[in-house]
């Protein structure tokens, strides 16, 4: 059997591909990364301790994969973006019909908030509720917010012209086109919709889904609230990771790093296969059924948590 | 035209307060940091609040890119007219 590292570091190769694949798919479907990485384990019987450097420096490695992935998925994109950052840095204002420099600055201004929440709050929260049943809890209640949002799609102020409008606009899928959508955002709005991913601190709410939550709210498809849930979600993950990475490279990461090398392999093949699914997926659905399954996942694993 | 250059004036100032704000945070362990930042504490330590100084600086680069940004052509042209 192939284990390694002593009775106080267990973390098995079959267990890193298991976890990597779990991240890969659960960071970017809807359902939560982190409610199934603190559920999954507890169901499955296995003894990780997850507040342990080794393991958290094993997670360092599958979200840095997915970061990656999700930065390569959407290159061309973020070449685009980048470049309308710096033309509008250079100019000093955001040109009119610069679709580029508006988006890069929509998801600059949509980052902050998540990003300084989760830098002052990340520890406090996951020392709180990272514990199985209150991550069933929040996974259920993630599937309520689904359900919002879908019920509430459309009914911000403004949000039904602009989805109309945008419904006028030629429904191109070349991202270009989508970027041109994408910037039809207002700032205010990039704001509440990037604050809203801070929800994702708390293990069972997922960041894709509060993030395509608020962009169903304010008027965009499924297929643009995704992309703009994908685009946002990549400087935060990578930033997140990046910040860790010492644990994995320092001490934190002896015996575990060959694990997290083949965990990060897995959650980097998965997260590739899933955006590549959910953006076919989402051009046509919508996220009811990842409600329904948040919903009953959560009570499900309540009930054999508590009984 | 006044109050448009104050607020760029104050951000890019606030900006820079933050960015050394942050600096203090990152360089120096929560025992040396000055008594009234936050995480502050009395006795002995090594430990450096890396969080905090990396979120000053990010609020401060944002203080600053809304100066820039305040301070471009479009905004002139209006305080102009």
């Amino acid at each position: 059997m192939l284990i390694v590292a002593t009775a106080d570091r267990l973390i098995t190769y079959f267990q890193a591909v298991v976890i990597g694949l779990l991240q890969g798919i659960t960071e970017l479907f809807p359902i939560s990364s982190l409610g199934h990485a603190v559920i999954l384990p507890k169901l499955l019987g296995w003894n990780l301790n997850q507040d342990k450097p080794y393991f958290l420096a094993f997670l360092v490695a599958t979200h840095l994969a997915t970061a990656i992935v999700l930065f390569l998925f959407f290159l061309p994109e973020w070449v685009r973006i980048l470049r309308g950052l710096g033309r509008s840095l250079r100019d000093r204002e955001i040109a009119p019909g610069d679709a580029d420099a508006r988006l890069a600055w929509l998801l600059v201004v949509g980052t902050i908030p998540a990003g300084l929440i989760g830098l002052l709050f990340e520890h406090k929260l996951r020392s709180l509720f990272a514990n199985p049943k209150a991550a069933a809890v929040f996974l259920a209640v993630n599937g309520l917010i689904l359900f919002a949002a879908e019920y509430l799609r459309r009914r911000a102020p403004g949000a039904d012209e602009r989805a109309r409008e945008l419904e006028r606009a030629p429904q191109s899928e070349t991202s270009p086109e989508a970027e041109k959508r994408l910037a039809t955002l207002g700032f205010r709005e990039a704001v509440g919709v990037g604050t809203a991913q801070a929800g994702a601190l708390f293990p069972g709410i997922s960041r894709a889904g509060i993030t395509m939550g608020g962009s169903l709210f304010v008027g965009l498809t499924h297929e643009d609230a995704a992309r703009y849930a994908f685009l946002l979600a990549t400087p935060i993950i990578g930033a997140a990771a990046l910040l860790k990475l010492p644990d994995l490279i320092g001490s934190g990461g002896d015996g575990v790093r060959l694990q997290a090398l083949v965990g990060a392999l897995c959650a980097g093949a998965a997260a590739w296969v899933s955006v590549k699914f959910l953006m076919r997926y989402f051009q046509s659905n919508t996220l009811t059924p990842f409600a329904v399954y948040c919903l009953f996942a959560g009570l499900a694993a309540l009930l054999v948590f508590v009984f | 035209m006044r109050n448009d250059r104050l607020l760029a004036a104050l951000a890019g100032l606030v900006g820079l307060a933050l960015i050394a704000v942050g600096v203090i945070y990152i360089a120096l362990n929560e025992h040396d940091i000055p008594s009234f930042f936050p995480g502050h504490v009395s006795h002995p330590a090594s430990h450096h609040h890396v969080k905090h100084g990396i979120a000053a600086i990010l609020l401060g680069l944002a203080c600053l890119a809304f100066a820039w940004f305040r301070t471009g052509p479009r905004h002139r042209a209006v305080s102009r007219a």
